[in-house]
């Protein structure tokens, strides 16, 4: 089975008296929905933000879909992986959802009715079409969720890391977003998701790693 | 050393706001060099991290340079010193307009870094005890507190927009100046509404409800600030009388 992220022999910490993560070894697989869970400060963030290039570590490498991150730029990770803040207004910029959609690609320079028609499936797919000529910042929380996911789409990454996908959303919530994972999996597209809650875990995860002040202490399969 | 270390913030702002703006007044070389090594001197005694604090603004400094550099080069008074195919490039006058000016930016940032030795809190504590209406004291601590948190947001919308797939190093300037539009938007509505909420917060603290506070934390002078007032004063007002003479 392909591996998409390998941790090999990290260190990492935030102040120097207490290291975080020390001599730390994972390998996670392309094709699963991958939990990671944990106690508050077990490292479960810190190892998303690693594995996308945003924190470096201080020894060790990270490989992300066989290729060292110490020689990738931010750009070039976030084609490859999408990745969602635990807080979705950090990844929203644009003044409408349409102009959200769409910019980077424009940017990137591909062509405008290719991007369009992404756009308009995406939103459909995540029931945002409603809201098309809206500022992001006015949807509710959990519609910025979706747009968050769906933006990250446009660029169809082969992998995705959702950190707290769940946090701050109602049971019903919960449901829509169960569903976008779902569709997601149909798509064969592997997922990396941080979370708390019990039933999304047990609902969702094919693998399941928790964490505990930055070790792996259970690591099983279903 | 260690004594003058630990002086009153209210000594330490009213000799960063003296020197300051003697700075500010002072024109010629001399004076502003003068000042400009009392400032160096006065950082030492108070121990301030003064090399580190030049690194972290670095880039600020290259700008100043950047700034002196062109108001040589536009300057038109004052006889050639550097020719280069007919054209001149630089003029004494313009030289010595452009290094006045970056020593007087040099002496505004020395003066600031002294405060950088107390706490916010203190500080703020300090120009309370100096008569500054509470409201306007809190407000430069706000100020002081938010500039950071504006810098971490503008990295942090930085790296989440690479990270949706943009690579800034391929894209063209223009397209660059546009991106930097995308991040701009969400920092300055993060702004106010931080902004928003802190108020909130405070009138939900009660702040301004009674017209007098009393302070739990209050600063108190001692022989060393006197000698400290008294001894940078004397020579901030020998320099000023010595410009007139000159």
């Amino acid at each position: 089975m392909s591996a998409v992220i390998q941790f090999k022999n990290i260190a990492f910490t935030y102040t120097q008296d207490m290291p975080l993560f020390s001599a730390f070894s994972l390998t996670i697989e392309q094709a699963h929905i991958t939990i990671l869970r944990g106690e508050n400060g077990s490292g479960k963030t810190t190892l998303t933000r690693l594995a996308m290039g945003m924190l470096k570590p201080l020894k060790g490498s990270i490989f992300l879909l066989g290729n060292d991150i110490a020689s990738m730029q931010l750009g070039e990770i976030g084609q490859k992986v999408g990745y969602a803040f635990q807080s979705p207004e950090k990844q929203l910029f644009a003044a409408t959802v349409y102009e959200e959609m769409t910019f980077p690609r424009l940017l990137l320079g591909h062509p405008e009715q290719e991007v369009f028609d992404r756009a308009d499936q995406l939103l459909k797919q995540f029931d945002l079409q409603a809201y098309k000529e809206m500022y992001p910042r006015l949807l509710s929380f959990g519609e910025k969720r979706r747009l968050a996911i769906a933006a990250m789409l446009m660029n169809n990454p082969s992998y995705l890391i959702l950190d707290e996908p769940t946090a701050s959303l109602d049971d019903e919530r919960v449901e829509v977003l169960s569903a976008v994972i779902e569709q997601q999996k149909k798509e064969k597209r592997g997922m990396l998701i941080v979370s708390h809650n019990e039933a999304f875990i047990r609902r969702h995860g094919d693998r399941i790693i928790t964490l505990e002040r930055g070790y792996v202490i259970d690591d099983s399969y279903r | 050393m260690t004594a003058i270390a630990k002086s009153d913030p209210r000594s330490k702002l009213l000799i960063a706001f003296g020197l300051s703006t003697l700075a500010l007044v002072f024109n010629d070389l001399l004076s502003l060099t003068a000042l400009f090594f009392m400032g160096i001197l006065l950082n030492m005694a108070m121990k301030a991290e003064l090399l580190q604090i030049a690194v972290r603004i670095r880039k600020f400094l290259f700008l100043m340079f950047g700034i002196a550099v062109i108001q040589s080069v536009f300057s038109s008074a004052g006889e050639p010193i550097l020719t280069i195919a007919g054209l001149t490039l630089i003029r004494d006058e313009g030289l010595i307009k452009a290094l006045a000016y970056l020593i007087r930016l040099s002496t505004v940032v020395v003066s600031a870094t002294i405060l950088s030795t107390s706490t916010r809190r203190e500080l703020v504590q300090g120009l309370v005890q100096l008569k500054c209406p509470y409201e306007i004291a809190f407000m430069v601590s706000v100020a002081i507190r938010f500039l950071p948190e504006l810098r971490n947001e503008l990295l942090d919308s930085m790296t989440a927009l690479q990270l949706r797939g943009i690579d800034l190093q391929v894209l063209p300037i223009r397209k660059k100046l546009k991106i930097y539009q995308y991040i701009l938007l969400p920092v300055l509505t993060n702004a106010i509404l931080n902004a928003r909420e802190l108020s909130n917060a405070m009138e939900m603290r009660a702040f301004r409800a009674f017209s007098k506070r009393t302070d739990y934390h209050t600063l108190h002078m001692h022989k060393v600030d006197y000698v400290l007032l008294t001894v940078v004063f004397g020579a901030f007002t020998l320099l000023s009388i010595g410009r007139l003479w000159v």
